[in-house]
């Protein structure tokens, strides 16, 4: 089986050795380096070369979403596990837009990070529960509040379809494969979607399946 | 060494002084003119009267001597033949007449006066004599002859004293003439004194204002120089507000955070090792995990009070809309959070200095205003940052009402060299603007 090679990035050792605890419990992780700020982790991702780095957010120096967006750049190979301690969508969305493929809230880090990082590794998303709750959550208020209207109500069958595969991380082509629609088709639905929902990016889009229960 | 206050009370008893002193110097020196003016009149009036009083009796007397000179010189020519009885009737009651005359003279006499006087009495006397002698017997030729001498002599004498009453007349006039020039003279000595004092007043006068004046600018430049200080200080104050919260905050996260976050990963991490049928144990895992839980989100809480850590990871934007959605989600009222060209490289105290602007006004919004909805409006430009809050709450008066938080923004807006104003009237919302300029041009519009 081929191993998983994992790199840690977290200023608090405790934390860090409670994740290594965590990540060497399965049989095919392997923790490769732990890096204590944002710039050693850049630093040990372009020396190590790991599958998958877990980046804490919050961390002096340089943040954990800025070291994403430049491992994520300079080796888009690598997928980027990132911890929070916050569910709010300033985050969420900051760390889709940097290039990470999975979310955590660290409350709920030891019973996802497993998932997280196999999800991430097939260049999947995911995002802990609680994250899409408090998103959700956020839009109903808004929605009830401002009088606003439900935009997903506006999508047809085929639109949601491929919404939801588009926030899986899937390409046009694979798309195109799947519902057996040219590419052209495809991309013509996903721009509708984007239209409808006011989406700018694919980062806006997936944070907008996550809100809708749609990806998790 | 006498105090300020204590120098300038002097000298201004000193300038109340020479001023009383100067104004009673006029009064006196006024009241002594009228007064001598008055006296000289009366004097005048007096000699005058005097004067024509004299005069009077003494063209009386002349004409009485005249009369009765020519009578008697009539009376002696006829008496030899037959004495007229109608013209010595007429001689007795012309010489009582000329004895009332001369007593009937104003009783203060000079010494010359008085001298002419009795020698007009004296020879008067003796003319008396001989007439009465003359009548007595017929007169011998001698004695007429005398009495002729006399008559002219008689005539003589009151002239003179007329002509010494003219020359007193004239002296009067002199010595009137004499005190007016006095007068003058003591009128011009008060007068200059009083110029002279009037001038020294002036000098004293501007001395004392342009000290005080001296002392004005010198307290303006000391109280703006305090004023600067108190401004510097509470500017200190902000920063060390600021450093305290982030190093708490810190303190908070790293330790009481970390350990906590440790602790969460081992009770997960001895609950899904736990053999399947200890299910007490499971549950009381459970519960202290979720206490845990509870613990980690209010340090959290607190932590992100103290320094709101967004700023850092996010940048202010996205630090302000979750400011947005986290009052949204804690309170009645929705934020809608809209920004344009705010730079990401904002000088941090910037950032704080928008972000505490902001909360300061959203939890306002909240507390007091009851609000149901609120915007955020956030501008960047070239020169500098633009920030609007506005409400839909009960509003205030702030001319009347302006709180500890309005003084605190505008404490943080000034020492940036911002500026704040608040709009609000009672039931119409309240808008908060705030004009931030930036030190250096902005690089890079976000």
């Amino acid at each position: 089986m081929k191993q998983l090679r994992v790199l840690l990035a977290d200023d608090h050792t405790l934390i860090r050795a409670g994740l290594r605890l965590v990540i060497d419990r399965e049989p095919e992780f392997t923790v490769v380096g732990e890096a204590s700020d944002g710039r050693e982790a850049v630093a040990l991702a372009q020396s190590l070369a790991p599958d998958i780095v877990v980046m804490d957010v919050g961390m002096p120096g340089l943040n954990g979403i800025e070291a994403c967006r430049q491992i994520r750049e300079g080796m888009p190979e690598v997928q980027v596990v990132m911890l929070s301690m916050h569910s709010d969508e300033g985050y969420v969305l900051r760390a889709l837009k940097a290039g990470a493929r999975a979310y955590l809230l660290k409350d709920s880090a030891e019973a996802d990070l497993a998932r997280a990082i196999r999800a991430a590794s097939e260049s999947k998303s995911f995002f802990s529960p609680a994250v899409g709750k408090v998103l959700l959550e956020d839009y109903m208020r808004t929605l009830e509040r401002t009088g606003g209207e439900d935009s997903y109500e506006l999508l047809s069958p085929r639109e949601r379809e491929v919404l939801q595969l588009v926030a899986e991380g899937k390409s046009s082509k694979e798309i195109a494969n799947l519902l057996n629609l040219s590419v052209h088709t495809v991309e013509t639905h996903r721009a509708r979607v984007m239209q409808k929902l006011n989406l700018r990016g694919i980062p806006e889009l997936i944070l907008y399946a996550v809100r809708k229960g749609i990806i998790s | 060494m006498p105090t300020d206050s204590e120098k300038s009370n002097g000298l201004r008893l000193v300038l109340l002084g020479t001023f009383a002193a100067l104004l009673a110097l006029i009064l006196v020196s006024g009241a002594a003119a009228t007064r001598t003016l008055r006296e000289m009149h009366q004097e005048e009036l007096d000699a005058r009267r005097a004067i024509a009083e004299r005069a009077q009796s003494l063209s009386k007397l002349y004409v009485s001597i005249e009369v009765y000179n020519e009578d008697i010189g009539r009376y002696l020519g006829q008496a030899a033949e037959r004495p007229d009885l109608e013209v010595r009737r007429q001689l007795d009651r012309l010489t009582s007449e000329i004895q009332s005359e001369l007593n009937g003279y104003p009783r203060q006499r000079k010494p010359e006066e008085a001298a002419m006087l009795d020698f007009i009495d004296n020879l008067y006397r003796r003319h008396l004599e001989l007439y009465e002698s003359a009548i007595g017997a017929p007169a011998p030729d001698e004695a007429r002859g005398e009495i002729l001498t006399m008559r002219a002599q008689l005539v003589d004498g009151s002239g003179k004293l007329n002509a010494w009453n003219g020359r007193q007349l004239q002296s009067t006039d002199e010595t009137l003439l004499a005190q007016f020039s006095r007068l003058q003279a003591s009128l011009t000595g008060s007068l200059s004194i009083a110029l002279g004092a009037g001038l020294l007043l002036v000098i004293a006068s501007m001395a004392y204002i342009l000290r005080l004046e001296r002392q004005t600018r010198n307290r303006y430049r000391e109280l703006s120089q305090s004023r600067h200080e108190l401004e510097q200080l509470s500017s200190r104050l902000v920063d060390a507000q600021e450093e305290e919260r982030r190093s708490i905050s810190r303190e908070l996260h790293d330790e009481v955070g970390q350990s906590l976050g440790a602790l969460l990963v081992d009770l997960g991490r001895l609950a899904s090792n736990l053999p399947a049928e200890s299910s007490e144990i499971r549950e009381r895992l459970d519960h202290m995990k979720s206490l845990t839980e509870r613990t980690v989100g209010t340090v959290r809480d607190i932590a992100l009070l103290l320094r709101p850590s967004m700023l850092d990871d996010l940048g202010l934007v996205a630090a302000l809309e979750w400011q947005g959605r986290e009052v949204s989600r804690r309170s009645e009222m929705e934020v809608a959070v809209e920004s344009a060209n705010v730079s990401d490289e904002l000088p941090d105290e910037y950032k704080i200095c928008v972000y505490r602007l902001v909360q300061e006004a959203l939890n306002n919004a909240v507390r007091h205003a009851k609000a149901r909805n609120a915007k955020v409006r956030v501008f960047g430009s070239a020169s500098g940052i633009e920030i609007e809050v506005s409400d839909d709450g009960r509003g205030f008066d702030p001319q009347r009402a302006r709180g500890l938080g309005i003084l605190g923004m505008e404490e943080r807006v000034k020492r940036l060299g911002g500026s704040l104003a608040v709009h609000s009237s009672p039931g119409q919302g309240t808008v908060l603007k705030a004009e931030l300029p930036l030190p250096v041009p902005a690089g890079s519009p976000a």
